[in-house]
């Protein structure tokens, strides 16, 4: 259509500029049409007397001469488009065709790498060798020049367009490149082309037409597009796994996810389908099991006619950690609640409860401690010995109680050591404990009652909020909604504070309803310095174990994860992380160790080494180095050579004395991004070609490339002025102008 | 609309109704085998954290004691201890006892620890049996005492059998947590009751010597301690009087509150 009236291609116009050919100056065509214009007023104005055309009439009248007049002079001083071409024969189209796995998709009927085929086949190849040399090529991981369309086969476990882009960039150096043609699905997974690749093409001017093959959007189908698991753990804690995904074509039915460790089912949920392409997040809880690394696939399982069945699963990593985290439980009197937390630890096999329980005014009594001297004189007095702990419970022990030194000590232990701190209820908790002054109050997630008389025996009853809802601290029922109810018909805690008022960022996980009284806070959580805190405000839960079936295990969950919370992102003196968990078709990661010393300051002076273990049990050791910005952060690149598992045991020393080690996993994987993202990705497709001054069409317009693809800047080129004043858009305005006149002197009855 | 207002009053109503079934009892006084009448503390009513549950039973029928040597030494007994413990430890602990009944549905779960006397004359049903097993296993803890010689013993072990008929009775070890809690108790003696004071004997029937046993369950956390052939009882009730021996009186609190310490730290 563009063609038709403007006489030559978009592209052409796109690429080229309008010049006056006739040599005639331009202003002396202002002028012309000024003066034009004016005469054609000055000759209606003589009329007015002599005419029925009068007023608004007149203006109208004047308005059309004036603008056919000035259409006529424009076409006398010879508009043309003066356009940079291609020469034919002269000049080299490198034709790219994506021969990815995603291009062996199949869709109504035919593969997408048949559909490209047939639309180069179909006309297209045959009109660009008719003007110039055609290169072809198939690209997936890497580029490779082919003879002939039937080389291709869809095998490459990797899509990446940016390298095969600056690889034809490159041979543009000794070969006249004029144009580019991309045929792929768009379906980029590495990383995308980054601004890098854009810049050398715009730089060598060669426009790049793109050329979409592929639904934009998959009839039906599931794809997992993210999935979250925690990169370390404690044996047999409780873990979530968040999973991500979309789904066409299954709205309102059911599907079922679930999470394989080695092959074994450790989580099994139904998942109700919201709307087509709508991004969806599940929760699955499941078990940490025992010490190592792990692997957990999540998958969807496939439903009846999903086409792409190889996006319904993820692989994570992560590494279960043997280490035996340690708690201790400070309790100023004899209380029933000690005894039965001490009870629901006691079947905790994974964490080390130790407390000190003031029996008498000047007695303590110590239970699960390592040795004989552990808490002989009572609360840790020094770094050493309180930082060997990962948590605090605070039971109900005065503030007082608690030396300068051993104050600063606890708010050193969160702060600084980054430990975790409970604080129970009891009658000399909180307000009532004198816990309204530093160091506690920036401590505390909540802004206590300023008066005493907070702790009352009364019973109390339980509830979650929408925040506890997905709390791993108070699910106590596998499913949320079942664990909300279930919380709901929990015994009553006899006895509870009041905390007073939640802290802005702290998190209400439960509330509590007594003496009929408005809700408030029963269980607040908030994360301080390196470390987090918590308080509790009931003094009474052992009433969940006495007062439910001897199977019900309400109460032992609930202390075993709340404590477990307490622990979980305590950091040893070393701390392994990594840039990546999972390495899907690439194979550079980056290791990162924060190391510290006893008193859990950076140790910049340190030397750390990483020792790997790969795939088949090869081992390799990297050494670390400083991060020059960051003090006691040590960082190193490591190429990860072959796909499978690592381990890397990250340790770090200062003189011969070591400071510690941690470990962290990940994972190489090949030719599983190709399953992802499989939809066409026409956005990508259309940048690409309008960053580059080409075109981007789809598959079934193909052969119209032939026509745009002359006019490019680089390559061997040259210059042509093409006549625009005889385009049929102008005649056809001509037309329409004095058309215009005539109805309208009609339709006045001056005819 | 109507679902509106009635479902939240439903929940209501579920609430008030799971929270009266499992609502703790009030504070209730009974007659004592020795005691018409006893006076009560001016904080009888307070609200603490340990009351010491004293355990109602059926006894076997033996003349005038029939439905009632669970009261034995009862009040009394019961509070002196619990003046002991609030004055020897830092237990909040409430100055009156609670008579405790198993067939009071689940009141026995709301309270931790029991005490109980003369269980060689108990009695119990299987549905008994069956609730003091599972008040035990939750957590529970069931302080025997005031019991002597071999035929008291056989019955008490009718009634305990029935309690737990695969867990074997044992010497509690001298090493065991309970003698350590809070006192060292490894020398420990027989405790007479208040009958030494006209008898002159330190033992009842042919319960010679002092036995200390218990029930362990599978953590190897005592259940159920007994103090065979001895009467604490006696002496914490007679701990008043000049004429009781202060070394039986000293003794038997010295248990008790190890007993008491015990239950609410395992």
């Amino acid at each position: 259509m563009f063609e038709f009236f403007f006489k030559y291609p978009a592209a052409a116009y796109e690429r080229g500029k309008i010049v006056l050919a006739g040599g005639w100056p331009v202003w002396l065509l202002v002028l012309a049409i000024v003066a034009g214009a004016g005469f054609m007023g000055y000759l209606l104005y003589r009329q007015r007397n002599e005419t029925l055309i009068k007023g608004y009439r007149q203006i109208a009248i004047w308005g059309l001469q004036s603008a056919l007049l000035g259409l006529l002079l424009l076409m006398l001083w010879q508009p043309a488009l003066s356009v940079t071409a291609l020469k034919a024969q002269q000049n080299v189209v490198a034709v790219i065709i994506d021969d990815s796995k995603s291009m062996g998709l199949v869709e109504d009927g035919s593969s997408r790498r048949e559909k490209a085929i047939r639309s180069l086949d179909g006309g297209l190849l045959k009109d660009l060798r008719e003007k110039f040399q055609v290169r072809l090529y198939r690209t997936g991981e890497r580029l490779q020049k082919i003879d002939k369309l039937e080389q291709l086969n869809s095998s490459d476990r990797a899509t990446r367009l940016a390298d095969s882009m600056k690889e034809v960039v490159a041979e543009a150096g000794s070969l006249p490149i004029g144009a580019v043609v991309l045929v792929s699905d768009g379906a980029e997974n590495s990383g995308g082309i980054d601004l890098e690749t854009i810049q050398e093409i715009k730089r060598r001017q060669i426009p790049v037409h793109t050329i979409g093959v592929g639904r934009e959007k998959l009839i039906k189908d599931i794809e997992l597009s993210e999935a979250q698991t925690p990169a370390k753990a404690l044996q047999d804690s409780r873990l979530s796994a968040l999973v991500t995904f979309r789904q066409y074509g299954y709205a309102g039915q059911k599907g079922k996810l679930t999470l394989r460790e080695s092959g074994k089912v450790v989580a099994s949920q139904d998942v109700v389908f919201k709307q087509d392409g709508v991004q969806q997040t599940e929760s699955a809880l499941f078990n940490a099991g025992s010490a190592g690394a792990k692997n957990l696939d999540l998958q969807i399982d496939p439903l009846p006619g999903e086409e792409n069945t190889l996006n319904n699963k993820l692989t994570r990593v992560f590494d279960v950690s043997s280490a035996k985290p340690r708690v201790l439980y400070v309790e100023g009197e004899p209380r029933w609640e000690y005894k039965f937390i001490r009870r629901a630890m006691e079947e905790d096999k994974t964490m080390e409860l130790v407390t000190l329980l003031r029996t008498t005014p000047n007695k303590f009594y110590r239970q699960g401690i390592g040795n004989p001297k552990e808490l002989e004189n009572g609360f840790p007095t020094t770094v050493d010995e309180l930082f060997g702990y990962q948590a605090i419970v605070l039971g109900t022990v005065e503030a007082a109680w608690f030396t300068p030194t051993q104050q600063e000590l606890l708010h050193r232990f969160v702060d600084k050591r980054g430990g975790g701190l409970i604080f129970l209820a009891g009658r000399a908790s909180f307000s009532d404990g004198g816990f309204a002054r530093e160091p506690f109050i920036p401590m505390l997630p909540v802004t206590l009652p300023e008066r005493k008389g907070t702790f009352h025996r009364d019973p109390a009853t339980a509830e979650l909020t929408v925040a506890g809802r997905d709390s791993l601290i108070c699910r106590i029922e596998e499913n949320a909604d079942r664990n909300l109810e279930r919380w709901k018909t929990l015994p009553y805690i006899l006895g509870y504070q009041e905390l007073g008022v939640p802290k802005p960022g702290a998190l209400t996980l439960a509330e509590m309803t007594a003496g009929g009284k408005a809700k408030q806070p029963l269980l607040v959580t908030q994360n301080y310095g390196r470390g987090r805190t918590a308080a509790f405000a009931g003094a009474g839960t052992w009433r969940w174990q006495m007062l439910q079936p001897l199977a019900d295990k309400s109460h032992e969950t609930f202390w075993q994860q709340f404590l477990r919370w307490s622990v979980t992102g305590t950091p040893t003196q070393v701390q392994a992380s990594l840039s990546k968990s999972m390495l899907a078709d690439e194979s550079k990661v980056r290791f990162r160790a924060e190391v510290r010393d006893k008193s859990y300051q950076p140790a910049g002076d340190a030397s750390i080494v990483a020792r790997i273990i790969g795939p088949n049990g090869t081992g390799s050791e990297v050494t670390m180095t400083p991060v020059p910005t960051e003090s006691g952060v040590f960082e190193a690149e490591y190429n990860a050579e072959r796909e499978g598992s690592y381990v890397v045991e990250m340790i770090a020393r200062k003189g011969v004395e070591e400071l510690g080690r941690d470990v962290a996993t990940f994972r190489r994987e090949d030719g599983v991004a190709e399953n992802f993202h499989v939809e066409q990705n026409r956005e990508l497709l259309e940048k690409l070609a309008q960053q580059t001054g080409g075109t981007h069409r789809g598959v079934a317009d193909a052969r119209k490339l032939g026509a745009d693809i002359s006019y490019s800047d680089a390559g061997i080129t040259m210059r042509e002025t093409k006549d625009l004043w005889n385009m049929p858009l102008f005649f056809l305005l001509a037309l329409a102008l004095r058309g215009s006149e005539w109805m309208l002197r009609r339709k006045w009855g001056v005819i | 609309m109507r679902l509106k207002v009635l479902i939240p009053a439903l929940a209501a109503l579920l609430t008030i109704v799971v929270g009266m079934t499992y609502a703790q009892k009030p504070f209730r006084q009974f007659q004592g085998s020795e005691y018409d009448e006893f006076p009560l503390p001016p904080d009888y009513e307070e609200k603490s954290e340990l009351v010491l549950g004293r355990l109602m039973y059926k006894s076997v029928s033996r003349g005038f004691r029939r439905f009632t040597s669970w009261t034995i030494d009862y009040p009394r007994a019961d509070r002196h201890l619990a003046a002991g413990i609030r004055r020897l430890t830092r237990t909040h602990v409430r100055s009156v006892e609670q008579p405790i009944s198993l067939d009071d549905d689940d009141d026995i779960y709301n309270w931790p620890f029991l005490y109980a006397v003369e269980v060689g004359h108990w009695d119990l049903t299987d549905a008994q049996a069956a609730r003091l097993r599972d008040y035990l296993l939750r957590g529970g803890f069931l302080m025997c005492d005031d019991f002597h010689g071999s035929e008291e013993w056989e019955m008490f072990m009718d009634g305990m059998r029935k309690v737990f008929p695969d867990r074997p009775v044992v010497d509690i070890e001298n090493g065991d947590a309970i003698f350590h809690v809070l006192y060292d108790l490894d020398d420990r003696y027989q405790v007479p009751g208040a009958q030494y004071l006209w008898t002159g004997r330190t033992y009842e029937r042919d319960g010679v010597e002092a036995r200390w046993r218990g029930v362990y369950d599978d953590k190897g956390r005592l259940m159920v301690a007994l103090n065979h052939n001895m009467d604490l009882g006696d002496a914490w009730e007679w701990s008043d009087d000049p004429r009781y021996p202060e070394k039986w009186a000293s003794l038997a609190y010295r248990i008790g509150v190890n007993y008491v310490m015990y239950a609410m730290t395992h």
